[in-house]
C-alpha cells in the first residue's frame, strides 16, 4: 500500500500543478508575481519530490519482492526510529498484529455517519453510529452497549446544542 | 525591566486567576492528563479535537484551557510509561527507560510522585524563562522584515523534517502538501480565487481546524485501530497514595538535585528550537544525564535520575515551545501549530506585536501556565488512583467518543457538511501518512503558516526585484540563510560520505 500512497501523491502533485498552470497567471502585467506563482513553485517541488519518493518506494518494494519479504506489520516509523535510537523494543512502542480490515470497517462507518448526518439529524446519527460500532467490535456487552449508545450522544448533544449553542443538523424529528 | 515583568504578570494573574480562568484551566489540565494517558493520542490530537468545545468562551480563557491540555498531556503520558511500559505520548518515551524498571522494583509510587515533581519543576522553570525571554524576543522580532520571517518558517519546517530520522524526505513532502492545501482560497496579494473549483465554501480556504482534527484525531485513531488497540482488554491497575511505599525517599530527592536543573535547561532549549520539541528534549536530557553520571550502569535498571531527567526536560520543552509561538507567531511542533490555528480562529494576530496589542491575552496565558503547573502537580499526586482508573476503560469504548467529538466538532465550527467531509478525507490521509512514515505535524504546520510563507516570500521577491538578494543583504537574514543551508547541506554530505565509504568497503572486499 505504501507505494500506492506514494503514487497517489505523485498524481495529485501533477494534477495540482497542471490545474494551477491552466487556471492561474504567473505574473501580472507589471511583471510582478501573480496568484499562480507560489503554487507553481510548490507544485514543481511536489512533483520532483513525489517522483523521487515514488521511485524509492517502488525500488524498495521490488527488492523486497525479489527477496521474498512480506510485510506483516507496518509500524509507526517515527516511533520505531525513536525506539531504535534508545535501544528499546519497537513492539513495546507500536507493535503487534495488523488490523487493516478493522480500519476499513471503522472508516466505512465514519463515512456512513457523515452521510446520514443531515438526513437523520445529529442525535440520531450519533446513536446509530455508536450502536453499529459497538455491536461490531464489542458484541459481548449488549445492555451496556445500548445504554452507552444513548447516553454519550445525549450528553454530547446537550453539550454542543444546549450548552454551547452550536449549530447541529436537525432531522425529521426536530433534533 | 523586572518591574515591567511584575506588572505584566499581575495583569495576567488577574485574568488567569479569575474563577472562570481557574475552572477552565482545571478542565484543560484534567483533560490533558487523560489525553496523555491514552497511547497514540497525542496533545496535538487532543487540542484539535477539543477546539470546538471552546466555542462561546472568551478567547483568553479558551486558549488557557487548550494550553492546559497541551502541557497537561506531558504529565499524564508518564503514568502509563511507568506503570505499563507504554508511553502515553512520544515525549514520554524516554521515561519508560527507568520509570518501568522502578515500578517493577516495587517503587511505582515514588516514581509517579517524582515524575510529578520533576514535571512541575521543569514546567515552572520553563515558564519563568518564557516570562524573561518572550518579551525580549518579541521586541527583537519587531525589526524583522519579510525575508527573516520567511527564513524562520523555512528553518522551522526543515528542522521538523530533519528530526524524522530516515524519513526526512517524506517529512519534506508532508510540509509541501500543507503549503499546497494552504493555497486553496483567495490569494492574499491579488484577491484572485485559486483551486476553489467553483465551491463557495472553499473561497475562504480549507479551514485548518477540520484538517487538523482529521489528520491528528481521526488519523491517529485509525492508526491505533491498525495496531489493534481496540481489541486489547482493559488494564486493571490499582494504586493508592495511602500506601507506605508511595512517597519518594530523601535520597531520591538528594541524588536528583542537579538533574532537575540540567533537564530543565536542556528541555527548554530543545523546546525553543523549532522542530525539535519535547520528544527530542527528553531523549537528550536522558542521554546527557546518563553520560555525565558516575554510575551510568544503574541507568535503565530503575534509576530515579533516569526518570527525573526526561520528565523535567519534556515539560520545560513544552513551555519553551511557547516562546517562538508567542514572540514570533511561529510554532515549532504539531501541537503548537494547532494552538496557533486556535489563536487565529479567535481573531488574534500572532507575531511580535501580539504582546503589545494583546498583553492581557499573552500574560494571561503565561500566568495560567504557572497556575497550571501547580494544579497539575496536585492532580498528578493526589488523583493518580483516579487517572489509573481511566485505564480500566477499554479502548473500544474510547473510539466512539473520539469519532463523535471529531465529526460533531468539525460540523459545528461553520455548520458545514463540506468541512465535515474534509475532516473524513484528512483522517484517511493522516492515517496513511502516519502509517507510511510521513509527518502530519509538518503538514499542519505548513498549512497554518502557508499564507504567511507565501506573503513574505513574494514580498521579499518584489522588494529585491526578483533577485532574492534580501535573503543575504540583511544581517539576520544572512545568518538564517546560513543556518538553512547548513540544515540542508549537513545531512546530504553525511549521507554522501557514508555511501562513498560503504562503496569503498564493498570494492575493497571484492578485491580481497
Amino acid at each position: 500500500m505504501k507505494k500506492w500512497f506514494a503514487a497517489a501523491l505523485f498524481v495529485l502533485a501533477v494534477g495540482y500543478t497542471a490545474y494551477g498552470l491552466t487556471t492561474q497567471s504567473l505574473f501580472t502585467s507589471s511583471g510582478r508575481p501573480a496568484a499562480g506563482f507560489f503554487p507553481l513553485v510548490i507544485g514543481l517541488l511536489l512533483i520532483v519530490s513525489c517522483a523521487v519518493n515514488l521511485w524509492t518506494d517502488v525500488r524498495e518494494w521490488l527488492s523486497e519482492h525479489a527477496a521474498g519479504i512480506a510485510h506483516i506489520h507496518q509500524v509507526d516509523t517515527a516511533s520505531e526510529g525513536t525506539a531504535e535510537a534508545m535501544g528499546l523494543d519497537t513492539e513495546a512502542l507500536d507493535g503487534g498484529p495488523e488490523f487493516g480490515r478493522d480500519v476499513g470497517i471503522v472508516f466505512a462507518y465514519l463515512c456512513g455517519f457523515v452521510a446520514i448526518l443531515k438526513i437523520t439529524g445529529a442525535l440520531l446519527a450519533m446513536i446509530l453510529f455508536m450502536l453499529v460500532f459497538l455491536f461490531t467490535f464489542n458484541r459481548s456487552h449488549l445492555v451496556s452497549n445500548v445504554i452507552y449508545s444513548l447516553a454519550l450522544p445525549g450528553f454530547l448533544y446537550w453539550l454542543f446544542k444546549i450548552l454551547l449553542n452550536a449549530s447541529l443538523p436537525k432531522g425529521p424529528l426536530g433534533f | 525591566m523586572f518591574a515591567d515583568i511584575v506588572s505584566n504578570l499581575s495583569l495576567g494573574l488577574s485574568i488567569a486567576a479569575s474563577p472562570e480562568g481557574i475552572l477552565f484551566l482545571l478542565i484543560g489540565a484534567f483533560v490533558g492528563m487523560i489525553v496523555g494517558l491514552f497511547p497514540g493520542f497525542g496533545p496535538a490530537a487532543g487540542i484539535a479535537v477539543l477546539i470546538p468545545l471552546t466555542f462561546g468562551l472568551e478567547p483568553t480563557i479558551a486558549i488557557i484551557m487548550l494550553a492546559g491540555i497541551y502541557y497537561g498531556s506531558m504529565y499524564g503520558g508518564t503514568i502509563t510509561s511507568i506503570l505499563i511500559n507504554t508511553p502515553g505520548e512520544s515525549a514520554t518515551v524516554a521515561s519508560t527507560l527507568d520509570g518501568y524498571p522502578l515500578a517493577q522494583k516495587g517503587r511505582a509510587g515514588p516514581a509517579l510522585v517524582m515524575q510529578a515533581v520533576a514535571s512541575f519543576f521543569g514546567g515552572t522553570i520553563g515558564v519563568i524563562l518564557i516570562t524573561a525571554l518572550a518579551p525580549s524576543l518579541a521586541s527583537l522580532a519587531a525589526s524583522f522584515g519579510p525575508s527573516e520571517y520567511f527564513l524562520i518558517i523555512a528553518v522551522g519546517l526543515l528542522m521538523l523534517t530533519t528530526m524524522m530520522g530516515d524519513n526526512k524526505f517524506k517529512g519534506f513532502i508532508s510540509a509541501l502538501i500543507g503549503f499546497a492545501v494552504g493555497t486553496v482560497g483567495v490569494d492574499v496579494m491579488s484577491g484572485q480565487q485559486r483551486f476553489t473549483f467553483g465551491s463557495p465554501e472553499l473561497i475562504g480556504g480549507v479551514y485548518f481546524v477540520a484538517v487538523a482534527i482529521g489528520l491528528f484525531g481521526v488519523g491517529e485513531l485509525l492508526h491505533c485501530i491498525l495496531n489493534g488497540q481496540h481489541r486489547e482488554p482493559a488494564k486493571k491497575l490499582r494504586i493508592s497514595f495511602r500506601d507506605k511505599e508511595f512517597w519518594p525517599s530523601k535520597q531520591d530527592y538528594y541524588e536528583s538535585r542537579y538533574t532537575f536543573w540540567r533537564g530543565s535547561i536542556i528541555g527548554f532549549i530543545a523546546g525553543v528550537l523549532p522542530g525539535s520539541g519535547a520528544t527530542l528534549g527528553s531523549i537528550i536530557g536522558y542521554s546527557v544525564e546518563k553520560k555525565i553520571a558516575k554510575d551510568p550502569e544503574k541507568f535503565g535498571k530503575g534509576e530515579m535520575r533516569g526518570l527525573v531527567a526526561p520528565e523535567t526536560a519534556n515539560n520545560a520543552a513544552s513551555a519553551g515551545a511557547m516562546v517562538p509561538l508567542l514572540s514570533l507567531g511561529i510554532p515549532g511542533s504539531g501541537a503548537t501549530a494547532v494552538l496557533l490555528g486556535a489563536f487565529m480562529m479567535w481573531g488574534l494576530q500572532p507575531g511580535p506585536l501580539l504582546i503589545v496589542n494583546d498583553p492581557g491575552f499573552v500574560w494571561g496565558l503565561i500566568a495560567s501556565m504557572y497556575l497550571g503547573n501547580m494544579i497539575l502537580i496536585l492532580l498528578s499526586i493526589f488523583a493518580i488512583p483516579l487517572f489509573v482508573k481511566f485505564l480500566d476503560v477499554p479502548y473500544v469504548n474510547v473510539v466512539p467518543v473520539i469519532v463523535l467529538l471529531c465529526v460533531i466538532g468539525a460540523f459545528a465550527i461553520n455548520a458545514s457538511i463540506v468541512e465535515t467531509w474534509i475532516l473524513v478525507i484528512s483522517g484517511l490521509i493522516g492515517f496513511a501518512m502516519k502509517t507510511y512514515g510521513y509527518s502530519p505535524a509538518a503538514t499542519v504546520l505548513a498549512l497554518v503558516l502557508g499564507s504567511m510563507a507565501e506573503e513574505t516570500f513574494l514580498q521579499s521577491y518584489i522588494i529585491s526585484d526578483g533577485t532574492m538578494s534580501l535573503f543575504w543583504e540583511r544581517p539576520v537574514s544572512l545568518v538564517l540563510s546560513i543556518v538553512l543551508l547548513t540544515i540542508i547541506a549537513v545531512p546530504l554530505t553525511v549521507a554522501t560520505l557514508q555511501r562513498y565509504r560503504s562503496n569503498r568497503m564493498f570494492s575493497s572486499d571484492d578485491k580481497a
